[in-house]
């Protein structure tokens, strides 16, 4: 049994050594320099708790920490409603079907700058099929291309979950006089709690951490309405070039997002054991 | 739900979805005097568009980091599918959190690591970090991938005296089949078009990926985009992708299924 | 002919500081120059001129423009700058007191021609009293016009404004032709653009927006509302085009590209851009309120990279960016405008009248000094963009006050 274990942590080393150095290490260094008024060139100075207490000061990140959370609630809402009833459009073998699914997977295949600058173009007044401005619904613009890049990836991990349930199950309800939406609700849901979570898990974290697509579509305007917080830890970074400042953003950003995963885990194992 | 409702639902629907597709292949072929290569050509001809060495440099990262992703993720897949071992747990929880980290925030970071380990502006450089940000999707995919292998499989295996890895190469790689085209089909995806890594990581313009080329389109001359060529661009970025998972979909549906099941 | 410019070359080296030093300084080492996508070929044509006449040879790589501030970041993070780096010339204050240049104070008070490079762009490689870069490009805002529609109009298209009453008056006369045409157009959802072309005229009126060491403003200043006033009546009448409101920068050019906008404040190095679409285009300073005239003297600044180990050659390079040869040869022979002042009037210029009015602005324009300036003015989460778009399509006089406070604030930022 011994020689089982060495045996699996050997398989496990190359991972390990990777995600030591090139994101423990990182981290670490992160978190070292939310310490330090950190120059960029020049050696750093201690200057403790500066970086995170001038975080309750930033009027900006307020702002954007609401924005990110609203965000989050309306991508994640929409997302989850849009590749659910895909899934559920495409759960049974009928004709078509296969290229319904490979309709609705294929912006999975355009990677996300390609994508958003495709939305740039498509959404732009100068060239763009639609009628849009360039001062038009900002945070729109951007919940239509994220609808569009990633309810077909969502939409076949959900579908994976609907074909995991056994056929007789909903056979057995519909001879004890079940409606559609009885069934729906009573079996369909409960038995895909584990899927649904991990949907929901990466909807929410990736709506948190949302960046490239303010970036390339929006530049975070109009008047701040779709700066994300993300966005405001690049601005601290890279336009004020204070590194020390952002880190201890993403030091505070990186332990909420920690806190809820976990939450989201605790709460899920307790449910579905 | 009807027939008819069905086929209407899923066309109209299907019609939105493939819509930015066709049209950005549609722009990018459209010119002032009708339909033609041009924007293509201006694509790869104008002075900071895409040179061939661009495209050669995205390939080997793309091969790089496909292959490094493979082995990686298989190894771990298996040690967390299959084995016991001290540090599991937190091993493979650590590997997802990868997820949650800021990108902005550890490029430098992870830039500074490049260049301890003489690896600053090289394309092994970039694909490691790439490799890196795959682990979470690709580790958990090939963990459930051997879970879902019947036990009695590898057994009978072992009892015909083969080591764990010789049952790992000719028994379980087979089986988990599905799950290894995924990874590497999303691997692939996510090395060919990524963006803002490259940008960091690479200093010099031998060095450059090809999509680098395509967003310095976007903002060639100040003040004014030239949107035809920056679609040529980005049909030009997503024609392999979508060539790949077109062809490759029975594999990738079959690895979500066995891959993404478990929570 | 050859061997009496090396002699020459000998004895004025051997007089500054040694043959050998001095000998070394083109001795075929290989430079990289960063550059900004917009900048490109400007850096690639100095590069050319220079690899031509030199052992040295310069290698330029261009990064797309929004990312490029966050490369030169990560790269000085990691003390891997390159040997040359071109920025935004607002920006230079910041990189200067960042210490992302090497210091070329000594260097540059050695120029014979020191007196003549433009001088606001050097005040802005300065920092504590050092030089630590020098003009790359020069681009200027001005008053860029349509001169077919001033003719339907029934305006003279010789007469540009000299007012920018004036100004809003031919807009507003140009605007009913009606169509699709529209009198003016402005970048409003985009900080860079609005400081670039509206600061001017409160320079002209005599107002200003910064102290000399900008970390002070005075945007809720009277000239400033007044500007401010003017370009917010054009955009309610609906004078300026709708998508003014919009702007954020990228398709600013293609407005004024399609012929369809009477007249605006615009950079200089348009004029042939928007001539290439066959629009015919006139050029004018931008006016004050009620006269004379001003312009923000922007383009680019370039440094020796502080971690670069060849700065001597490196200075070779700048030094001559500096020559005759390059000022008129490379860029007034692309219709650039030439960075030393006494340049103004070349054999380029002299052709093309719009040339010399607009060479003949950068001794009187300014370059605003601020080492925030970017944080504050241009990146589009700062506070300048917020009081711009109260100003144009808010409350006009709480945006400027509050803005104020706000800019002061970031501008004393450490």
């Amino acid at each position: 049994m011994r020689r089982r274990a060495v045996t699996g942590a050997l398989y496990a080393t190359p991972a390990a050594i990777l995600v030591a150095l090139f994101f423990v290490v990182p981290l670490l260094l992160v978190a070292w320099m939310s310490l330090h008024r950190w120059p960029l060139l020049g050696s750093p100075k201690l200057n403790l708790p500066a970086n995170y207490s001038a975080i309750a000061d930033n009027a900006l990140l307020g702002s954007a920490a609401w924005f990110t959370v609203r965000y989050t609630v309306i991508i994640t809402v929409l997302l989850f409603v849009v590749a659910f009833g895909l899934a559920l459009l495409v759960q049974n073998r009928r004709r078509g079907v296969g290229f319904f699914r490979t309709a609705f997977f294929l912006p999975v295949a355009v990677g996300f700058a390609s994508a958003s600058l495709l939305f740039l173009g498509l959404l732009s007044e100068e060239v763009g099929p639609l009628p849009f401005s360039g001062d038009g619904p900002a945070l729109g613009s951007v919940v239509l291309l994220v609808l569009w890049r990633f309810a077909g990836f969502n939409m076949l991990i959900l579908l994976t979950g609907l074909q995991a349930i056994p056929v007789d199950v909903y056979e057995a309800a519909r001879i004890d006089g079940a409606t559609r939406l009885q069934m729906f609700l009573r079996i369909t849901v409960p038995l895909m709690r584990p899927t649904i979570a991990l949907v929901l898990t990466m909807m929410v974290t990736g709506s948190l951490l949302a960046f490239d697509q303010f970036w390339i579509l929006t530049r975070g305007g109009p008047d701040n309405s779709t700066t994300s917080l993300v966005m405001v830890i690049y601005r601290e970074a890279f336009v004020r070039l204070d590194l020390g400042s952002a880190a201890g953003i993403s030091v505070v950003l990186l332990v909420l997002l920690a806190v809820l995963s976990s939450l989201q885990f605790a709460f899920l194992r307790r449910r579905s054991a | 739900m009807s027939r008819w409702s069905y086929y209407v639902t899923g066309t109209a629907l299907a019609i939105l979805f493939l819509f930015p597709l066709l049209w950005s292949g549609w722009a990018s072929v459209r010119t002032d005097s009708g339909f033609g290569a041009e924007n293509y050509a201006r694509l790869f001809t104008s002075s900071n568009g895409i040179r061939p060495v661009h495209v050669f440099n995205s390939v080997v990262v793309s091969a790089l980091t496909v292959g490094g992703t493979l082995v990686v993720a298989t190894f771990a897949g298996y040690a967390f599918g299959r084995f016991r071992f001290p540090g599991r747990d937190v091993l493979f929880l650590l590997t997802l959190a990868i997820l949650m980290v800021p990108y902005a925030t550890i490029l430098i970071a992870l830039y500074v690591l490049l260049g301890w380990l003489g690896l600053e502006d090289s394309l092994v450089g970039l694909s490691l970090v790439l490799i890196v940000f795959q682990l979470p999707f690709s580790v958990f995919m090939m963990r459930n991938s051997f879970e879902a292998v019947p036990i009695e499989l590898e057994e009978s295996a072992r009892v015909d005296g083969c080591t764990s890895f010789g049952t790992l190469v000719r028994i379980m790689l087979p089986a988990v089949r599905p799950g290894l085209v995924t990874v590497g089909l999303f691997a692939f995806l996510t090395s060919w078009s990524e963006f803002f890594a490259p940008l960091i990581l690479l200093n010099s313009t031998g060095k450059f990926t090809a999509i680098l080329a395509v967003v310095n389109m976007r903002t060639a001359s100040h003040g004014s985009i030239d949107y035809a060529a920056l679609e040529a661009g980005v049909v030009f970025m997503a024609v392999p992708c979508l060539v790949l998972f077109a062809f490759l979909q029975r594999s990738y549906v079959r690895g979500f299924t066995s891959g993404a099941l478990k929570g | 002919m050859k061997a009496m410019l090396a002699a020459v070359v000998l004895v004025l080296a051997t007089a500054a500081c040694g043959a050998e030093k001095q000998g070394s300084a083109d001795d075929g080492t290989t430079l990289t120059l960063w550059t900004r996508a917009a900048t490109e070929s400007v850096s690639k044509a100095y590069a050319d001129a220079y690899n031509a006449g030199h052992r040295n040879k310069i290698e330029v790589t261009a990064y797309p423009n929004e990312e490029y501030p966050a490369k030169l970041a990560s790269a000085a993070g990691v003390k891997s700058l390159p040997d040359l780096f071109a920025a935004d010339v607002v920006f230079a204050p910041q990189y200067a007191a960042q210490g992302l240049w090497a210091d070329i104070s000594e260097q540059f008070s050695a120029l014979p021609v020191k007196d003549s490079v433009a001088p606001s762009h050097v005040r802005a490689g300065t920092w504590e009293g050092r030089n630590y870069a020098l003009p790359h490009t020069i681009d200027l805002s001005v008053m860029l016009y349509n001169k077919d529609l001033y003719t339907k109009a029934g305006l003279d298209p010789e007469k540009p404004p000299r007012t920018l009453q004036e100004f809003a008056e031919h807009a507003r006369k140009i605007d009913k032709i009606g169509g699709d045409v529209h009198g003016t157009y402005f970048g409003g959802n985009c900080g860079g653009c609005v400081e670039f072309t509206l600061w001017p005229s409160v320079w002209a009126a005599g107002g200003d927006v910064l102290d000399a060491d900008g970390r002070s403003a005075r945007i809720d200043s009277p000239e400033m509302a007044q500007v401010f006033a003017l370009y917010r009546d054009l955009y309610d009448e609906g004078v300026a085009s709708p998508g003014s409101k919009g702007e954020q920068g990228p398709t600013w050019l293609g407005a004024l590209q399609g012929g369809k906008v009477g007249i605006a404040p615009g950079p200089s190095v348009w004029l042939d851009a928007i001539e290439a679409k066959g629009v015919k285009t006139g050029l004018a300073p931008i006016p004050g309120i009620t006269g004379g005239e001003s312009t923000f003297v922007g383009g680019d600044a370039v440094g020796i990279g502080a971690t670069s180990g060849k700065a001597q050659q490196a200075w070779d390079f700048l030094a001559w960016t500096t020559s005759e040869e390059a000022q008129v040869e490379v860029i007034a022979q692309r219709k650039g405008v030439p960075f030393r002042t006494d340049l103004a009037a070349n054999r380029y210029s002299s052709a093309d009248p719009r040339l010399v009015t607009a060479n003949g602005l950068v001794a009187k324009g300014k370059t605003p000094y601020a080492r925030n300036f970017n944080a504050t003015f241009n990146d589009p989460q700062g506070p300048w963009l917020t009081a711009v778009r109260g100003a144009l399509f808010g409350n006009p006089t709480s945006a400027l006050m509050a803005g104020n406070d706000a800019i002061n604030q970031s501008l004393r930022k450490e």
